[in-house]
């Protein structure tokens, strides 16, 4: 289980996360939806241990992280727990295939015959071999999430990863997560898809001004408790 | 009297005065690239006690022309401390000084400006420092840091003609001396152009080459 509880992180004097609980089993899709600026993105980066929360703790199965601490006390489980963000952060150096291999080395025993298996499915034969400056946005977040699958990880952590995709590679992307979640990894993602979360979450978190304003099934979708919830419900739907 | 009877009559003397211009190019080059380089890192690890003192004396001295900054260390600076210094060394010195505080500033730049997505990135894809190092960090700076530093050392080659103005018997003040008993200004500065010519373009075409092909556009569409 990736467990978080009571986080808080601050930037300055804003105050992003404020006493956050969240749980993300093994198989399982957790989607954080809710408006801009309210903390998802800061939650991943502390859940995922690249900014640290000023309170709180998070366990990553056995092992459990108390906050504050320092960057150099602990030794975060990268990367059995892996991220994937909206800036895909691919190495511009590097081939798109280069950029999938390089973790995927000594770390993967199959990882040449996993990489086929990838591309075929993300329908990447055409421009696995060229520079992500030469890739579009689509092609490049296909590569990362390859990026991270390649590591076997126990818990993906994703931010808005079908937000420059159409709706057939929308559906593939759900086609894997379908898979990871078969495969007993458990998955976090940042979606403002809800379409997409209806589909495929067990758990959805809304988020607002730093805190999880409410959680449950999908249900909570079509049955929202809190009124913030049915507000950003009813403009989303009418945005979309 | 034709250039290459000039060459050939006195190459004796132009082969010792490329010899001097090429010993002070190696201790300002060598000198450059690896105290400017240890100093632009240490700058960019300890930003207070090394990169803002290694700043402001790299902003000074842009200040000063390099030959008011050369004369003065070979006239009055000498003259304060009462020594007597060969003037090979001290303008070996100068241009050393110059060079180092140029290739910092290179090399801090790159290192404070090398974007953190790649670091992050090398972490949560679970990387080694080594990893990290070698097959991010390494690649990515000397593509940015090459070419410019490159073109630092040509520019600092021909500075070594200044050293002439004190005395050093490097080649610049040889083909002064010769011209000075045979008079053929045309053919000896035209000699000394092709031999700066041949040295220099290669390396600044070296300099544009890797700029061509390692510093493409990396920016995202």
């Amino acid at each position: 289980m990736l467990k978080a509880s009571g986080l808080y992180k601050s930037f300055g004097d804003k105050h992003i996360l404020k006493n956050v609980d969240i749980a993300i089993a093994p198989g399982s899709i957790t989607c954080i939806i809710g408006p801009s600026g309210t903390g998802k993105t800061t939650l991943l980066r502390s859940l995922a241990m690249l900014d640290l929360p000023d309170k709180g703790t998070i366990s990553v199965d056995e092992q459990t992280f108390r906050f504050p601490t320092t960057a150099e006390e602990i030794d975060p489980p990268w990367p059995k727990l892996t991220a994937v963000f909206q800036s895909l952060f691919l190495w511009p150096h590097l081939t798109l295939r280069e950029n999938i291999m390089l973790p995927a080395r000594g770390r993967n025993a199959t990882a040449e015959k996993d990489i086929q298996g990838l591309i075929n499915l993300f329908e990447m034969q055409q421009f696995i071999d060229n520079f992500p400056n030469e890739a579009s946005i689509g092609q490049r977040q296909r590569v990362a999430l390859a990026r991270a699958l390649m590591l076997n990880p126990r818990y993906i952590l994703l931010d808005e990863i079908t937000s420059a995709l159409d709706v057939e590679q929308t559906a593939k992307i759900l086609t894997k997560l379908a898979h990871l979640k078969e495969r007993g990894i458990g998955v976090f993602l940042i979606t403002h898809h809800l379409g997409f979360a209806r589909r495929a979450a067990d758990q959805i978190v809304f988020m607002n001004e730093g805190t999880v304003e409410e959680k449950g099934g999908v249900e909570i979708l079509s049955n929202p408790k809190s009124e913030r919830l049915r507000q950003f419900l009813s403009l989303t739907e009418m945005a979309s | 009297m034709s250039v290459l009877d000039i060459l050939i009559n006195y190459y004796p003397a132009f082969f010792k005065g490329l010899g001097v211009t090429l010993q002070l190019c190696l201790i300002i080059w060598g000198s450059g690239i690896v105290v400017g380089s240890a100093l632009g890192l240490a700058g960019t690890r300890s930003p207070i006690w090394v990169g803002l003192p290694s700043r402001y004396f790299s902003f000074f001295l842009s200040g000063i022309p390099l030959l008011v900054f050369l004369f003065w260390l070979h006239y009055p600076a000498q003259a304060m401390f009462n020594l007597v210094i060969d003037p090979f060394y001290t303008a070996a010195f100068t241009l050393a000084i110059v060079n180092i505080f140029g290739v910092a500033d290179v090399v801090r730049a790159a290192l404070n400006d090398f974007p953190k997505q790649y670091l992050i990135a090398a972490k949560v894809t679970g990387l080694t420092r080594e990893q990290t190092v070698f097959k991010i960090q390494l690649p990515l700076i000397l593509r940015q840091v090459l070419p410019p530093i490159m073109l630092l050392q040509v520019a600092m080659l021909h500075t070594t003609l200044f050293a002439s103005l004190i005395s050093v018997e490097e080649i610049f003040r040889v083909a002064q001396r010769i011209n000075a008993q045979i008079y053929r200004p045309v053919e000896i500065y035209t000699a000394l152009g092709v031999f700066f010519l041949a040295v220099c373009l290669p390396i600044n075409g070296l300099a544009y080459w890797l700029k061509e092909r390692f510093t493409r556009n990396l920016s995202e569409q």
